[in-house]
């Protein structure tokens, strides 16, 4: 009942919000269902903490992984709705354009996003990952201007595209363990693969051929270099509430479920293969997102890039190994979130105010938009990884898992990487928060719920970087058991 | 091996000719409505070897995956497709950036690389090569068909051979997935073609054409 209630609630409220056909209520009947969901998330969480793993049926499954996921996705759904109260006041008037819509969508869209975490099999993880792009490409495309109708196009395609290959992975994989004797039922079921991995040697080149085909369709939803066409575009054209999603939550969603599959082929052909390849797909992402970011002219498109880089830098942690190097990976899914999900927010903030995204034509920040450059300067201190927030914990660890492999020419890629992307942030904020007072064309007040999440973030960063809870270093303990 | 079951493979083995066709002559059709015909007769080949496997398997499961694919594909696909095309009332040409000949040629050269790439793997696993190749020939021809033909539509017909490729591979290799995820990847393939055929519109409404080689507005 538990699992159950997680797609029950977004499902239903989904199309409760768009029988509401006054905006205030609207957002009314929106934030109740995100309050029920998010509690329902945190009992869910709790349940597993204590129970270990829970199954309804054959196709709901949650155990340590999926309960560290979906406390990622709580707090960033409970940010991102707040913050919609204050965005929302500024979306126009049109086709698909108003608040009921906006929401009824983003349930849908936090529905699938629950089916891809709770599925307990792996062709029903893929058809899940796929309804994601479907329940997203329409908010992509929510304001209808030319980029934004364009970035839809392109996210649909490509994701589509590349998702396909996925499908071809998995039908591979289901290949393999049909061949090894395991019935052809249960044969992509997560929990009958994980027993039957150790008996999957045998057809080792099908394992690869499918982890290669998995990666790569996968990798394309998690954005990896070079199938990252539809990110950049997507996360610049969506409402800023939605890029938060994306990167926050759905890119995420797509690494868990590359990190299924890494599990079940490392288990099934030792983790060598697999783990390299990822090391590949992270440093190229590292590196070119870091050189990208330096050229950029559009504050989202920006972040869109640093996302990319952030899970370049999660895929090398998994790709290196080991219990820090995936642990490190873990805090870092969940570090980036809150950081990128706090400059997202400031973006909108800025974007409201100035009427542009344009880092060129914005100018004197700090003295006009005094709280909102708090925010941006936090959350940039927050991304390339500064003591005291928790990225900086994260990367560390990451970076001692690579020496301590003596895997050295992953360490400076990374590290020269990380630098780049620090000189590019210091080049393009400097430019933007320094100056005189510009004169801002619309006063853009903030509202209580904009200080709410820009602080709840900032205070999250400090803590994780301070110390991390105990409850939640259990929980990843309980998610690490699940990946070894 | 009995009487029916070497029937039944042998008309799948010759149904991969009628795939190369189809293939074929996708590559050298002009106009949109052109391929979605032939999308529909693919589909309509590729049901039939689901029949021929159901009858020999004296699988309920198979069967209700022919009827799937004969209502998604042979049907439903085609007739939103054909919607689409009527209602857009734009011009119907596919707009390749190769010409005909060229096309047919390229298609030809990929067919015979996807001979190539099954060769040893259809040995070790004992599966039908020809089958198997069509398979891949599906999947190259879809990409190609996405890279070449500049029109929002034609994508979509890209991606559906595609598609079909996959559907293919899953039936030559495992004699299909369970039947629950049959019918997720089929949702998800419906869905899908209607999202984009909305997008279709809108990109239409916002940009007067329908060239996406044109939409190159985000960069960098």
């Amino acid at each position: 009942m538990t699992l159950v209630l997680l797609l029950l609630i977004p499902f239903l409220a989904a199309l409760t919000v768009l029988t509401c056909k006054q905006s205030r209520r609207a957002v009314r009947v929106a934030m109740s269902a995100g309050a029920l969901e998010v509690a329902a998330i945190a009992n869910a969480v709790w349940r597993v903490r204590s129970a270990g793993v829970l199954q309804v049926g054959r196709y709901l499954r949650a155990d340590g992984l999926t309960a560290f996921f979906l406390l990622n996705v709580g707090v960033i759904l409970a940010l991102v709705l707040v913050y919609s109260i204050g965005y929302l006041r500024h979306i126009p008037a049109g086709r698909f354009s108003s608040p009921r819509w906006f929401y009824s969508l983003t349930f849908l869209f936090v529905f699938t996003i629950m089916a891809v975490y709770l599925s307990a099999n792996l062709g029903m993880l893929w058809i899940c990952v796929e309804s994601t792009t479907l329940a997203s490409a329409l908010l992509v495309g929510f304001y209808n201007t030319k980029g934004a109708v364009e970035a839809g196009w392109k996210y649909l395609v490509v994701c589509t595209v590349g998702i396909a290959f996925a499908l071809f992975g998995t039908i591979a994989l289901y290949l393999a363990a049909v061949k090894s004797g395991v019935n052809p039922e249960s044969a992509l079921d997560w929990a009958a693969l994980m027993n039957a991995a150790p008996n999957l040697g045998a057809t080792r080149d099908l394992i690869k051929l499918s982890f290669v085909f998995v990666a790569v369709g996968y990798g394309t939803k998690i954005g990896f270099v070079p199938m990252h066409s539809w990110l950049p575009d997507a996360h610049a054209e969506a409402p800023t509430p939605i890029s938060a999603m994306l990167s926050a939550v759905l890119l995420n969603c797509a690494m868990y479920a590359l990190l299924r599959f890494d599990t079940i082929t490392s288990h099934a052909i030792g983790s060598g293969f697999s783990h390299t390849l990822l090391l590949i797909f992270g440093g190229l992402s590292v590196t070119v997102a870091a050189l990208l970011m330096v050229v950029q002219r559009d504050l989202k498109r920006l972040l869109a890039y640093s996302s990319i880089e952030h899970m370049g830098i999660i895929a090398i942690g998994v790709g290196l190994g080991g219990p820090l190097g995936l642990f490190g990976a873990l805090l870092h899914t969940f570090n980036h979130s809150v950081a990128k999900a706090l400059m997202f927010f400031t973006a909108g903030n800025v974007r409201e105010s100035f009427g542009t995204l344009r880092m060129k034509r914005i100018h004197g920040m700090a003295r006009s938009l005094p709280w909102t450059s708090a925010g941006l300067v936090v959350g940039s201190l927050a991304i390339v990884g500064m003591p005291p927030f928790g990225l900086f914990i994260s990367e560390f660890m990451i970076l001692t898992a690579a020496f301590s492999g003596s895997r050295y020419l992953i360490a400076i890629l990374l590290m020269v990487s990380l630098s780049v992307v620090f000189g590019a942030l210091l080049h393009h904020f400097q430019r933007m928060l320094a100056g005189k007072r510009a004169d801002v064309p619309s006063k853009l007040k903030l509202v209580p719920t904009d200080f709410a999440v820009m602080s709840v973030c900032t205070a999250l960063l400090v803590m994780f970087g301070v110390r991390i809870p105990d409850a939640f270093a259990y929980l990843l303990q309980r998610a690490l058991v699940v990946l070894q | 091996m009995g009487l029916i079951e070497l029937a039944a493979a042998k008309a799948l083995a010759s149904s991969a000719v009628f795939l190369f066709i189809t293939l074929l002559m996708m590559a050298s059709a002009k106009r949109i409505s052109t391929c979605i015909v032939l999308f529909s007769v693919q589909s309509a080949i590729m049901a039939a070897e689901i029949l021929a496997v159901a009858y020999a398997g004296k699988s309920v499961e198979s069967y209700a995956v022919a009827a799937l694919v004969i209502v998604v594909k042979v049907v439903a696909i085609p007739y939103l497709l054909f919607r689409i095309v009527r209602n857009l009332k734009a011009s119907q040409d596919v707009a390749s950036s190769t010409t005909g000949a060229q096309s047919v040629f390229i298609m030809a050269a990929l067919i015979l690389l996807s001979f190539f790439a099954v060769a040893p793997y259809a040995k070790t696993l004992r599966l039908d090569e020809d089958l198997l190749a069509a398979a891949i020939a599906l999947l190259l021809a879809g990409a190609f068909l996405m890279v070449s033909r500049k029109k929002a539509l034609m994508q979509v017909m890209g991606l559906l051979v595609l598609e079909n490729g996959i559907l293919l591979a899953a039936l030559t290799t495992t004699f299909g997935m369970p039947l629950v995820i049959e019918i997720g990847i089929f949702f998800d393939l419906l869905m899908g073609v209607f999202l984009m055929g909305l997008f279709v519109f809108r990109i239409r409404d916002t940009f007067e054409h329908l060239d996406v080689s044109k939409l190159r507005r985000l960069r960098g």
